[in-house]
């Protein structure tokens, strides 16, 4: 019995995106690299085929699908060995807040152009000041008649220069809760005021355009508001079970390409006059891993299960972010160790993809942060 | 048994540190990662201050001292900077064999070069692989010399040395049986080959180094014929200590800047130092650090004695303290939080740094093997 039910759909719509990114996306990874951040056209792309955000209703433009696909798309993202293409950063993360949050008037003017790819999308909670303690954050979001606005400074955004449209959480300074006194609004990129400051170098992710961001009185219409006013952090501590069970997709779907790439490579080569895999301490090591990879995929798939179902995972999901990053880095370290000297050098997958694990850990809410998480919820 | 370092050692430290905090210039330092340069001035600088080759003899340029000296100084850079550490201590990769070797005459020509900041010395021994006892790289006999050809992987510095030490199979003899050679680069038929970037240890140069026909006569030859694979292995255990000296500072440097970065943090009003987890991560953070420091120097202190069967202590040390490199970068990203990921927090160079020591001249489990046979009797 199988815990995840995919169905023929499902299974097709697979194909055709595994044979669209082996042709549009994974020929071009290097250069994107290089380059510190991925095309426009490339979204515009993906969202053509119908890859992108493939929960939004029909009537946004969207194909309606149920959560499988956003794994689909996830998971096969992980075989083109990069992760600057932050698709399921859009789609399963930001868009939702507008699907769930915005009013009729923005789900019609965003929705549609975020399915297209006509519009990327990101999310600016993290602040200079302010990472784990997001209640903490500064930027401030004042009411001045129909307008809103906004100042303050963001950091380690995804997406934030290729973004156009942001959803930020700031707070009304005139409430002195920190919790009730924010709130989630949309920005178009390109308003008076939101300045795209300074793209980020990363230890890895390095295709991906991490930035910066600044607002200096950056003046949008109150309308642009999610939800009601104060439902920002609730909002927030909804949609992040999303945002960390996609972290946990990325853990065990690259867990498992990393030791698939380690198998066919470390088979072939040889040393101590045989192929490496065959070298008694390694073999161990490598069963003992697959043993790892294999507890991750089904704790992820359960999960997942309980996610479609509508089950609350908050506790499940802090577990499983903190076991599964920590998995893929140890996956990470012990193939790269297997590959040897040749595993150290760029033009061979596994030395991204170590550098592109480490990060795994410490986003969508630090490991230590999620331990914490659960021991509340445990009541410990 | 005293633990303590004598004042003649903990002056060289002093005298390091105080270099390497006021010369390494943390833009510099960003700069040369990235562009894959030798930090040249930095290298000048040291030499000139007699911080090289320290443990070489006063005739050949040295100071006379022991390794256990070159092993502070290797680890006191490292701490400052893993990139500049490593840069140094592999800027003369090889003088080790070559001071137990080789004939005065090729001591007088190296050493005090590599001592007095004129160049650099490279020792080419791996080929695909980590299996030392048999290499495809031969000499083959040519009346009174030699005639080399093949190919050797992963040689550092390669395309700066002047200085080449190869060591090779002999021909026409068991698998054991293998000779060492010192070389100038601009041998006739030595042919480099780029290795693309490497994910860390940016300011050392890494080639493959390739042998066409090179002719050599029997005074490059280092010690005797056949000799060279015992050479090697012997080589080894100073190597590991370097190394592990390498992995005991970029833990240290790892560490320091962690313990800085969670005192001066403030998260849900207090300083994250503050808070359990972050305490522990600290308190194992230390632990691994100290245990890795001993060791080293107890490998450092045994081969210093003369005690040249004791390799067990070389082999753990290099171990335990790339481990510890590995772990405590790991950890101290984690600290940093996303700032730790970011370039300019120079924790995650320090983690991608330190995961070379751990596949260089040999992996951990390598390591491990080779400490199970000796252990079980094997070797």
């Amino acid at each position: 019995m199988e815990i995840l039910n995919y169905t023929e759909d499902h299974l097709k719509f697979r194909e055709r995106i595994r044979s669209f990114f082996e042709k549009e996306v994974t020929p071009h990874v290097d250069e994107w690299e290089k380059s510190g951040i991925t095309p426009k056209s490339i979204w515009k792309r993906i969202g053509q085929e119908g890859f992108l955000c493939t929960s939004v209703p029909k009537e946004f433009g969207g194909m309606g699908g149920d959560f499988l696909y956003s794994v689909i798309v996830s998971e096969e993202l992980v075989q083109t060995s990069h992760t600057g293409l932050a698709a399921p950063l859009h789609s399963d993360v930001v868009v939702p807040y507008i699907t769930s949050f915005g009013s009729e008037e923005l789900k019609k003017k965003y929705l549609p152009l975020c399915v297209s790819g006509d519009m990327i999308s990101a999310i600016a909670m993290t602040e200079p000041n302010a990472g784990s303690d997001l209640a903490s954050i500064q930027t401030t979001a004042v009411e001045d008649g129909d307008d809103v606005v906004i100042n303050g400074q963001k950091t380690f955004i995804s997406n934030g220069i290729n973004c156009d449209l942001l959803i930020i959480a700031a707070r009304d300074p005139s409430t002195s809760d920190a919790y009730s006194g924010m709130d989630l609004y949309v920005v178009e990129a390109g308003t008076k005021g939101f300045e795209k400051s300074k793209k980020l170098s990363k230890m890895g992710w390095q295709s991906q355009d991490t930035a910066e961001l600044t607002f200096t009185d950056c003046r949008i219409p109150k309308e642009n508001r999610l939800g009601y006013k104060g439902g920002g952090f609730l909002m927030l501590m909804e949609k992040l079970q999303q945002e960390r069970l996609m972290v946990c997709i990325g853990a065990v779907a690259g867990a498992e390409r990393m030791l698939q790439d380690t198998l066919r490579v470390c088979g072939e080569k040889v040393d101590f006059g045989k192929p490496v895999t065959k070298l008694h301490n390694n073999r161990f090591k490598i069963v003992e891993m697959a043993a790892e990879v294999r507890l991750g995929r089904v704790f992820l798939d359960k999960l997942v299960a309980d996610h479609i179902e509508g089950k609350s995972i908050v506790v499940d999901v802090s577990m499983a972010k903190f076991w599964t990053t920590e998995m893929a880095m140890r996956v990470a370290d012990q193939c790269l160790e297997l590959h040897g000297s040749y595993g150290y050098c760029e033009d061979n997958r596994m030395a991204r993809a170590w550098r592109d694990m480490r990060v795994l850990s410490i986003f969508a809410g630090t490991n230590e942060i999620m331990k914490g998480i659960a021991v509340k919820f445990m009541g410990l | 048994m005293d633990f303590n370092l004598t004042k003649e050692q903990a002056d060289i430290q002093k005298a390091a540190r105080e270099f390497a905090r006021g010369e390494f210039d943390p833009d510099r330092i960003l700069e040369w990662d990235r562009k894959q340069e030798f930090p040249f001035s930095i290298w000048k600088r040291a030499c000139d201050l007699g911080f090289q080759g320290v443990h070489f003899p006063e005739t050949y340029g040295g100071q006379g001292l022991e390794l256990l000296d070159h092993a502070l100084i290797i680890e006191v850079f490292c701490r400052q900077d893993s990139g500049i550490g490593l840069a140094m201590a592999l800027s003369d990769f090889g003088a080790e064999m070559l001071l137990a070797h080789g004939t005065d005459e090729q001591k007088r020509k190296v050493l005090p070069f590599l001592a007095q900041g004129k160049g650099w010395l490279t020792l080419a021994f791996l080929e695909e692989g980590y299996d030392l006892s048999t290499f495809q790289t031969i000499s083959h006999k040519n009346g009174n010399g030699y005639v080399i050809q093949g190919k050797k992987s992963y040689v550092t510095l390669a395309g700066m040395a002047q200085h080449v030490l190869l060591v090779c199979q002999a021909e026409s003899n068991g698998p054991e049986e293998q000779s060492a050679f010192l070389l100038t680069k601009d041998a006739k038929g030595i042919e480099l080959e780029g290795i693309g970037e490497k994910l860390g240890m940016r300011m050392i140069p890494v080639q493959a180094v390739s042998f066409q026909r090179v002719v050599v006569t029997g005074q490059d030859m280092v010690g005797q014929e056949g000799k060279g694979s015992s050479y090697l292995r012997e080589f080894l255990n100073p190597a590991r200590v370097e190394a592990g000296a390498a992995g005991v500072g970029i833990a240290q440097g790892a560490f320091d800047r962690a313990l800085d970065y969670a005192r001066k943090r403030e998260q849900f009003g207090k300083a994250i130092v503050t808070f359990d987890p972050i305490k522990n991560k600290l308190a194992d953070m230390v632990t691994r650090v100290e245990m890795a420091r001993w060791m080293v120097y107890r490998a450092a202190s045994s081969l210093d004695q003369k005690r040249p069967a004791e390799d067990r202590w070389a082999i753990l040390a290099k171990m335990i303290a790339s481990k510890a490199a590995l772990e405590v970068a790991h950890d101290a990203i984690q600290v940093h939080g996303g700032y730790g990921y970011m370039t300019e927090g120079q924790v995650e160079h320090f983690y991608r740094d330190a995961k070379a020591l751990d596949l260089f001249m040999e992996s951990g489990s390598i390591e491990k093997s080779m400490l199970g046979d000796r252990i079980a009797g094997r070797a």
